[in-house]
């Protein structure tokens, strides 16, 4: 997209784009903090984040992405990894350790493996009760896996 | 029941391993070290559950701390250790080949993780005591040989990719398909739940024929994965266009989880239903669903006898030698398992035979890729048009690649001389049991010795002695290589001499696939008498 034919894309999406975005990530938010026992959770959450970055990627191209985002330089095609899929790769792998984490944490204190646990935080202002469950870092773990895997196809995909 | 992290200990091993690897990609001195240190550390984790599994028998686990048969549950049998036993050992080894062997750009592009995940899905499917968790791992298994098979992207390993990766995503369709009815008819997942209720089939209202028929669906899956004739036409060319490291892991170890799958399943699970009365279909007799797998086996493990040593013996290079091999070498696994199936008498010897031979076809064959690799890494070809006296120039691996041949071909004292002992031995006492087809077992496994012979005899003849080519005149393997080779072949040699304690293992696995009720209790079901 950096070189060869160019088009603009219309204000209309541009803008269009600039109101969805922040609309999805919220959404994608409340998605993920519910997850575990409303539906939701890392997956769907991790799909909807994607679809942010998926949207400004193809409204505003990579470059945009690259620069304005990651405040990385402007990659040159030539089959090395864009900085997106480098970096894309890590939020995966991240995920990949907080989920495994979150399982290996239970075994330290002595339960099996993957064994979750769940808090009722009472008397709090505004919220009065909230409940703190550990499978949202399971949820956590599995929502930066599925944003750094999309993200990782979106960019190599749509580098060629 | 008492907490044993000792149980998921091989699996959570490979897993950090593959997550340290993968967030350490930009570092690759540190991440291949770190990979060297994982696949130990995943050999001592297999060495210490060995261990306790030999002292206490079976050992559960129950994930997330859910009780069976609802949460997923791990079981460590002797059957399960003995195979995990063979992954570490391959996978050890192929780790130390693939340092050296894959440069440094394909390491980069996520090997050391992919390999990690292979060996995570490996082990769960060893260790799970849940059918559709089974079905997880397979997958876990698989997705990474789909990557290794497409790694060096050329346009061959692509066109072998793309039919690998749909035949095998067909196989875990129908997988499913088999595995949902399996939950429809039984009304469970967790294996030793499944094996209880089929038991007492009637008391829990379970029809044993559609039972019958998902279990031969789900048979299908497991042989296409091992690679048994019918289902073997995928083998050579995904043998061919995968690194030579994770071909030694794909014939050495992920064929076995099929192995594997087929005796757990068959011979523990679905051995506890009885039909009515028989299904009146032509060679099936007796009520046991083993009767009806019997055959069926059998069948399938004189054609792979025969395609995989006929077709070995025609190839024009050494990785389609060696493929086809495997399709022939998983048809001596799976005859004794057949004739095991038929003959209720030689039933445990059978399993012992099959996981002996398991144990040095993976060791030999694994072996023999490797030798492959090396040759082409230092001649850069493995056609035997290219390659010819290799005996003069490399004399050491030369060595090894004859120790890896006479293993699978069965000369005392090498491991493989066991494992043909055993197939003969099942075939033999089958055959004074009175047990029906076991003189044509016996006489397949001959000819089928005598192809193995004819092949690996060809391989010697046309790569290794004759006129030295062009391309192998003046060529060094590197040493680094040659070392794995030989560490292979010695182990051949070991294991061999000192073969008793490795009888003993097999022996406790093959009561540990049979001793149904004792798999039951250990997961913490009742049995009813």
């Amino acid at each position: 997209m950096s070189d060869g034919i160019q088009r603009e894309t219309t204000v209309v999406a541009k803008t269009v784009t600039r109101i969805v975005v922040p609309l999805i990530l919220v959404t994608a938010i409340a998605l993920l903090l519910q997850g575990h026992n409303l539906p939701g959770g890392g997956f769907i959450a991790g799909v909807l984040t994607a679809t942010a970055f998926a949207l400004t990627y193809i409204i505003y191209g990579l470059d945009y992405i690259q620069t304005e985002l990651l405040d990385r330089g402007v990659d040159v095609p030539d089959g090395v990894p864009t900085a997106l899929a480098r970096e894309s790769g890590t939020v995966f792998g991240i995920g990949l350790a907080i989920a495994a984490g979150g399982g290996i944490a239970a075994m330290v204190l002595g339960y099996p493996f993957l064994t979750q646990a769940v808090a009722f935080l009472e008397h709090l202002p505004v919220y009065h009760e909230l409940e703190v469950a550990s499978a949202f870092v399971f949820d956590l773990g599995v929502y930066f896996v599925v944003v750094g895997g999309l993200l990782t196809i979106l960019s190599v995909v749509g580098a060629e | 029941m008492s907490l044993s992290h000792v149980v998921i200990a091989p699996m959570l091993v490979a897993l950090v391993t593959a997550i340290v690897t993968l967030l350490t990609r930009s570092r690759p001195t540190l991440q291949g070290g770190l990979s060297l240190l994982g696949v130990v550390g995943y050999a001592v984790a297999v060495a210490v559950l060995v261990g306790d599994v030999l002292s206490e028998t079976v050992l559960t686990y129950q994930l997330s701390n859910w009780a069976a048969p609802f949460g997923i549950t791990l079981v460590a049998d002797a059957l399960s250790a003995f195979m995990l036993v063979l992954a570490a050992v391959v996978s050890l080894a192929a780790l130390a080949f693939s340092v050296i062997y894959v440069n440094s750009y394909g390491q980069r592009v996520s090997y050391h993780p992919l390999f990690h995940f292979m060996l995570v899905g490996v082990t769960g499917s060893f260790l799970t005591g849940d059918i559709f968790n089974l079905f997880v791992w397979f997958e876990v298994m698989l997705m990474p040989s789909y990557v290794f098979v497409v790694f060096y992207s050329g346009k061959a390993h692509t066109s072998a990719a793309l039919k690998y990766t749909v035949l095998n995503l067909i196989g875990s369709a129908v997988m499913l398909v088999a595995i949902g009815g399996l939950y429809s008819t039984t009304g469970t997942l967790n294996m030793a739940d499944m094996t209880r209720r089929l038991l007492a089939a009637e008391e829990y209202g379970i029809d044993p024929a559609p039972v019958l028929g998902l279990a031969a669906l789900l048979f299908a899956v497991f042989a296409l994965k091992a690679g048994i004739v019918p289902f073997q036409f995928w083998v050579p060319e995904a043998y061919s266009a995968a690194p030579a490291p994770i071909t030694a892991v794909l014939a050495g170890v992920t064929k076995k989880v099929g192995v594997y799958a087929i005796i757990r399943l068959y011979f523990t699970v679905f051995a506890a239903a009885t039909l009515p009365e028989g299904l009146g279909l032509p060679g099936l007799s007796g009520t046991s669903f083993l009767a009806f797998f019997g055959p069926v086996m059998f069948l399938m493990a004189l054609g792979s006898i025969f395609l995989g040593g006929f077709g070995a013996v025609s190839r024009p290079d050494l990785d389609g030698v060696f493929a086809y091999s495997s399709i022939g070498q998983v048809g001596f696994i799976v005859l004794p398992l057949a004739v095991g199936a038929t003959v209720p008498a030689v039933r445990s010897l059978a399993i012992v035979a099959a996981l002996v031979y398991s144990l040095n076809h993976a060791i030999a064959k694994s072996l023999l890729f490797l030798v492959s690799g090396t040759v082409d890494d230092a001649v850069g070809a493995i056609t035997f048009d290219d390659i010819g006296g290799l005996t003069g120039e490399m004399p050491v691996l030369s060595a090894g690649f004859f120790v890896g041949s006479l293993a699978l071909i069965g000369i005392p004292p090498l491991t493989g001389f066991f494992g043909k002992l055993l197939v003969f031995q099942v075939a033999s006492d089958a055959t004074i049991a009175g047990g029906n087809g076991a003189t044509l077992a016996l006489a397949a496994a001959l000819a089928g010795a005598i192809l193995t012979i004819a092949y690996l005899s060809r391989a010697w003849k046309e790569g290794f002695w004759g006129e030295t080519t062009g391309a192998v005149e003046g060529a060094t393997a590197t040493p680094g290589l040659v070392a794995v080779v030989v560490g292979l072949a010695t182990l051949l040699v070991v294991v061999g001499v000192g073969f008793d304690p490795v009888y003993q293992v097999a022996n406790a696995a093959a009561d540990a696939a049979l001793a149904r009720t004792d798999y039951v209790r250990a997961v913490g079901l009742e049995v009813s008498s």
